[in-house]
């Protein structure tokens, strides 16, 4: 049986739910795990299809990184289940109408299952994995460093919108403006996450996220739609709520939620946390909101 | 299972036009599990073979080298037409990389929403041979 192996490993410490406007974010830096023979009791937490798809992944470190991206999403919801505990073994995943993954409650025993939504994004270096309640969430990481081949200029001509080409282009120094596109990307990502729609319920060039006049670090969305070829008409609300930061020193994070009107505009709140699941877990007290 | 698979393929005209073979390959796998009999999985699937009426062959060609080139990919780094870009490790913003490269390299224009859509070399190359044959037309 391979009850021995979840033996070996600690229990996870169960954690109290985010509460609404809040983010619990946490991630894994796949260059600190090491152990082979934990990697291998990871796999055992897998689902016979998320076992395939780790070996589909042409090279090591692509298989190394699905699998802990399954691993980091199993246990962070587990942690949450506070009435009883939850083996990350037995989670079951599905898919929303356009293919957004969400947690398929209905063979858990306990009919009040918390309304948890997850989304998971991942790079080479960085695994993350970010939890809210009641409200949709979308997030995005990119490498701060990453290597753009294209003219920054010529990508964000292509696909953002013309307001967000104009921002861009007035930046006189070019690693900032590389930078900004890298940010400016996680948030838009993060958006069409959180939406849930697929790629076409919101295409790039149909929507501006800019930073609101005169806050700390808010951010903006406003919708611009066609009206005439002439004229576009752009409508801002406070429909979804951003946050980006630095994690590890090497990462841009985005995060979008879907903002709860109850919350009287208050800025998102960020519980950030480093993980390397049944070993070690992190609080990050200070999480940069850029 | 291999044999059957070899022999309903081979019954397809190679001169055919993509419009008139394309039984499956533009849509996710699941589709194609309907028109045959067996399933595929697509470690076990010989893509070369499902895709040899489709794409030519130059296009996949072109396309693989620069995937290899955006995600630096060495050289031995076996991409086919069936090689899925994320499973490459490929990243949304390699996509978007990627199908500029694609645009610059042969000429086109791809609808975002299309692009974003495309997620093996075999779909690119459709994309881009459909585009190209509009763009001259």
């Amino acid at each position: 049986m391979q009850r021995s192996f979840s033996i070996e490993l600690p229990s996870l410490v169960p954690l109290q739910l985010p509460s609404r406007m809040e983010t619990h974010l946490w991630y894994i830096l796949p260059n600190e795990v090491k152990s082979t023979s934990l990697l291998k009791q990871y796999s055992q937490f897998l689902s016979p299809s998320e076992k395939d798809k780790v070996v589909q992944m042409k090279g090591n470190k692509l298989k190394k990184n699905a699998l802990l991206a399954r691993i980091l999403v199993r246990t962070t919801i587990a942690r949450y289940q506070t009435n009883y505990v939850v083996d990350p073994r037995s989670l079951m995943f599905k898919k929303n109408l356009y293919g957004k993954p969400e947690v398929d409650w209905q063979n858990q025993k306990n009919c009040n299952n918390p309304p948890l939504h997850f989304n998971l994004s991942h790079t080479d270096s960085l695994i993350a994995c970010g939890v809210t309640v009641h409200v949709p969430v979308g997030i995005d990481v990119e490498d701060k460093e990453r290597k753009i081949k294209h003219n920054v200029l010529s990508l964000a001509k292509r696909f953002y919108s013309t307001d967000e080409v104009s921002f861009l282009s007035t930046i006189p120094d070019l690693k900032v403006q590389r930078k900004q596109f890298i940010k400016l990307w996680t948030l838009k990502e993060a958006y069409v996450k959180a939406l849930g729609k697929g790629f076409s319920a919101a295409p790039f060039n149909t929507f501006t996220i800019h930073l609101k006049a005169g806050t700390e670090g808010g951010y903006n969305l406003c919708k611009t739609s066609e009206v005439n070829s002439l004229e576009e008409t752009k409508k801002c609300n406070g429909e979804w709520k951003f946050a980006v930061l630095e994690l590890a020193d090497s990462h841009y994070a985005a995060i979008c939620i879907e903002d709860d009107l109850a919350s009287g505009g208050a800025p998102m709140k960020v519980i950030v946390r480093k993980t390397i699941p049944f070993v070690e877990d992190e609080l990050i007290s200070e999480s940069k909101l850029l | 299972m291999a044999t059957s698979f070899t022999s309903s393929i081979s019954m397809q005209p190679r001169f055919s036009q993509a419009t008139t073979t394309r039984f499956s390959l533009q849509k996710p796998v699941p589709v194609f599990k309907t028109n045959l009999s067996f399933t595929l999985r697509p470690r076990s699937m010989p893509a070369r073979l499902a895709i040899s009426c489709a794409a030519k062959q130059e296009t996949v060609e072109k396309v693989s080298e620069i995937v290899k080139k955006q995600l630096s990919l060495s050289q031995d780094q076996k991409v086919t037409a069936g090689t899925k870009f994320t499973d490459l490790g490929a990243d949304s913003l390699d996509t978007v990389e990627i199908v500029m490269g694609l645009e610059e390299e042969f000429g086109i224009t791809m609808a975002e929403e299309r692009a974003k859509e495309i997620a093996t070399v075999q779909q690119a190359a459709e994309l881009i041979e459909e585009l190209v044959l509009e763009k001259t037309a």
